[in-house]
């Protein structure tokens, strides 16, 4: 068991080396942000202070050395346009990140679930097609468009809602359905098909020739295990919202990792970017491993595959 | 030594004479002065900002190269002289400012009885102490330049020059923030961090928290020496999409929102109770033909050049973009920077422009390769291609996103076709010549012998008239030569809230954002 969590901590770490390595060149083949700090026809000798400033005169790699060595303090560097370390910023997002992640996972879990159920038990009926119409457009409507739509709604007509910032629960609304939506409809489909293979196995027969009532069927017996990959995908959904709900940070004006992603894309703040997708990354990889080690806990013969 | 005030570093109000302007300026009669305007501050003003608000903003010190910066500067902090709705420059914390006969020293003076936010007295020691600290843009040519900053008293400081630079206060006063004066006894107490968490300044608001790139929470000075805000709070929010920022003010959420434009600011017009407004002093647009020294190229023609300018319906493309709200030159150096040259307006004339393309053997037009351009203004560059196509001139429009479209004009890679520029650089004539379009300028893809020639005789020139002189000679030769094809001098938009009586929008020259701060009215 131990040398399995040491080789599977050994992949881990080398998943984020070559994430460091990815984003820190896939971030500076964007181009030169120098010229988004400066205004244009800003004199060469400022724009050269502020790459200098910047530490991009430097050669690549040691940019990269850099970058690395910093990490390895757990140092993610200072932005670019903020000053400030990136550290600090990224924790400063965090619980506006949380709080609109969090709700926009209860509501995808509470829609997509049922409805996922729902689906399976009705498969090619009225509730199987409203279910599939719900995830296509979940899946396919742009959530600005969904957020401006609500806005226009919701706050310009009905006067209900505040369109913008974070507050009280009335701010978190728009934006958690907003972002929850395309999720629910993930999970609703990932319910979907988990379940119908749940359902089609020997063991939910077995229950059904016992003459359990079919509640307790899909209930006890099917759904328990059918949830496992559900709960699976939604804990890596968690994550992708916590760090780039970058749409509907924006558009509601929402202060969290999304939208600083946003700005550090636009203003090509490489140390933000960099930052928010090793945290990002960080987070899966960590997630991917407490699931391989719990697995291996539970069945032995993973252990064992070499 | 010799007094000189108000149109120092930019135009001021010809209006006012300058020593009576400074006299006014000093006792407090055009400036409402310290001693009128008593009233208590009160009510909370939020306004909707479009771009995100680094901490590194909070402090003059670290000025970049960016003008948005000046939108937190004017309101924390104060600064000895700035451009102001009196002048451009006006004296602010400085009650005069001298220069010597020789150009090689400049005293300014410091109005009695200054205070910066926490109670502590602005001394020239503090402008030292600004100047030494300063580390944001130009400041190794200002550093190179000043020999020795000394403080003969608590109220004056004395920069010696090396050499008479004349525009020592362009870029002191004017285009960095080394002139904007921050606690030297604060900022060594809590150390540069500390500081950019709680500043202090001697501007018309005070620091009160600071959510970086959410939200600025900020509260009356109420003994601020021009006049004490009648505005309690101010509140600034960042909401980066500009849809949402209407919503928010047509709701009421916010009393003021930066940058609505195109539809939205059509919307915003005709919504009640919402007042659109303009600040006339946005960057300047215009097209360059970097062939033009290329005696193959129909772009080497003078001819070819004025058709295309001629070729421009610059009143309906400013009506159908920007409604109207631009304005229309045929300088590319606008109108706010010192030693601008007046021309005339251009003139929209597709038949001419056709006619003279046939004089310059081009009779049905030709193709004139890529127009390579920004892409948050390909909407500019799509309207000037349309109107070049409908006289013969064939253009490709290639938007680029702006940094990698900046890149590719600094680094030389456009050569052919026509680029679409734009600046809103601070400095004068002088400083945008040096870039645009003067021998190895930043962004010069050729020059003309006779501007070169000029070009550094009036760079140590300290007779203003004299100096004046040579810079129009230079923008008239850029004129006749149409080097440039200016499109127009961009009119930023905004929107003010029902609550607001008086914005203060646009009313410093030069300057596109709310100041100053202390002159802002809330209705009631």
């Amino acid at each position: 068991m131990k040398q399995y969590i040491l080789r599977r901590l050994g992949y881990s770490l080398l998943s984020l080396v070559l994430l460091s390595l990815t984003i820190f060149l896939f971030i500076r083949l964007t181009g030169d942000p120098t010229t988004l700090l400066t205004e244009p026809g800003a004199s060469a000798a400022d724009i050269e202070a502020v790459r200098h400033r910047l530490g991009l005169d430097l050669p690549l790699w040691k940019q990269y050395a850099v970058f690395v060595f910093s990490l390895l303090r757990g140092d993610l560097g200072d932005s670019f346009y903020y000053q400030t370390p990136v550290f600090e910023l990224y924790f400063s997002r965090l619980p506006n990140s949380l709080t609109l992640a969090i709700a926009a996972m209860g509501f995808s879990l509470v829609l997509g679930i049922p409805s996922g159920i729902l689906a399976s038990v009705r498969v090619g009926r009225f509730w199987d097609n409203a279910g599939k119409i719900f995830a296509l457009l979940g899946l396919s409507v742009p959530s600005f468009l969904v957020g401006l739509l609500m806005i226009l709604f919701f706050s310009v007509y009905l006067q209900w809602l505040p369109s913008s910032g974070t507050g009280g629960i009335s701010h978190l609304l728009m934006p958690a359905f907003a972002l929850g939506w395309y999720f629910a409809a993930a999970h609703m489909r990932m319910t979907r098909s988990s379940m119908l293979e749940v359902l089609g196995s020997e063991y939910v027969k077995l229950a059904r020739l016992k003459g359990l009532p079919e509640s307790m069927v899909i209930a006890k017996h099917a759904f328990k295990n059918a949830l496992i990959p559900v709960l699976t995908l939604a804990g890596i959904n968690l994550i992708q919202m916590i760090n780039v709900a970058v749409v509907v940070e924006t558009v509601f004006a929402w202060p969290g990792i999304g939208r600083l992603l946003y700005e550090g894309v636009s203003f090509r703040d490489f140390p933000v970017v960099q930052g928010i997708v090793i945290m990002g990354g960080a987070m899966i990889v960590a997630t991917n491993l407490l699931v391989d080690i719990v697995y291996a806990t539970i069945d032995p013969r993973i252990r064992m595959e070499k | 030594m010799t007094t000189i005030s108000g149109d120092f570093g930019m135009p001021g109000r010809e209006a006012i004479g300058r020593r009576t302007s400074l006299a006014l300026l000093a006792s407090g009669i055009l400036a409402g002065g310290a001693g009128s305007a008593k009233a208590a501050a009160s009510g909370t003003m939020t306004v909707a900002v479009h771009v995100s608000l680094p901490p590194a903003w909070l402090d003059p010190s670290e000025m970049p190269a960016l003008i948005t910066t000046y939108m937190l500067v004017y309101a924390l902090h104060d600064a000895l002289v700035k451009p102001m709705r009196e002048g451009n420059p006006a004296p602010s914390l400085a009650e005069s400012y001298t220069m010597s006969p020789d150009g090689l020293s400049y005293e300014f003076v410091l109005r009695k009885g200054l205070t910066f936010h926490n109670g502590d007295p602005v001394t020239s020691d503090d402008v030292k102490f600004t100047f030494e600290r300063y580390r944001g843009v130009s400041q190794k040519l200002l550093r190179d330049a000043v020999a020795s900053v000394e403080t003969p008293d608590e109220r004056r400081t004395v920069f010696r020059l090396k050499e008479p630079w004349p525009d020592f206060m362009t870029f002191y006063a004017l285009s960095t923030g080394a002139n904007w004066i921050v606690p030297r006894k604060y900022i060594e107490k809590v150390g540069d961090a500390g500081y950019k968490k709680a500043p202090i300044g001697a501007g018309p608001y005070k620091f009160v928290s600071f959510d970086p790139g959410v939200e600025l929470v900020l509260e009356a000075h109420e003994t601020y020496w021009r006049r004490p805000p009648t505005v309690k709070r101010m509140v600034m929010k960042v909401i980066p999409d500009e849809a949402t920022r209407l919503v928010a003010l047509k709701r009421g959420e916010v009393d003021y929102a930066y940058s609505i434009r195109g539809e939205l600011a059509e919307e915003a017009k005709k919504t009640a109770g919402l007042k659109l407004e303009v600040a006339p002093d946005g960057a300047t647009y215009w097209m360059y033909f970097p062939e033009q020294w290329d005696p193959a190229s129909p772009w080497s023609k003078l001819k070819v050049r004025q058709a295309a300018s001629m070729a421009l319906d610059y009143v309906s493309i400013n009506n159908a973009l920007n409604m109207g709200a631009s304005r229309i030159t045929s300088n590319f150096i606008p109108k706010h920077l010192k030693y601008h040259l007046p021309t005339p307006p251009p003139v929209f004339d597709p038949a001419g422009a056709a006619r003279l393309l046939a004089e310059a053997g081009h009779p049905g037009g030709f193709d004139a390769g890529v127009y390579w351009c920004d892409s948050s203004y390909a909407n500019l560059a799509e309207a000037a291609v349309n109107n070049l196509a409908a006289v013969g001139i064939k253009a490709q429009l290639r938007p680029f996103e702006r940094a990698a479209f900046d890149k590719g004009f600094l680094d030389k890679r456009y050569k052919k076709g026509i680029i679409q520029g734009s600046s809103a650089a601070f400095g004068n004539a002088s400083t945008r010549l040096a870039v645009w379009a003067i021998k190895d300028g930043a962004y010069a893809y050729g020059s003309y012998p006779e501007i070169d020639a000029l070009y550094p005789r009036q760079l140590h020139e300290i007779d203003d008239g004299k100096r004046m002189a040579i810079l129009h000679e230079m923008q008239q030769i850029i004129h006749d030569r149409k080097m440039f094809v200016p499109l127009w001098q961009l009119g930023f938009l905004s929107v003010a809230g029902p609550r607001v009586k008086e914005s203060t929008f646009g009313s410093i020259e030069g300057f596109v954002y709310l100041g100053p701060y202390e002159d802002i009215r809330l209705a009631g």
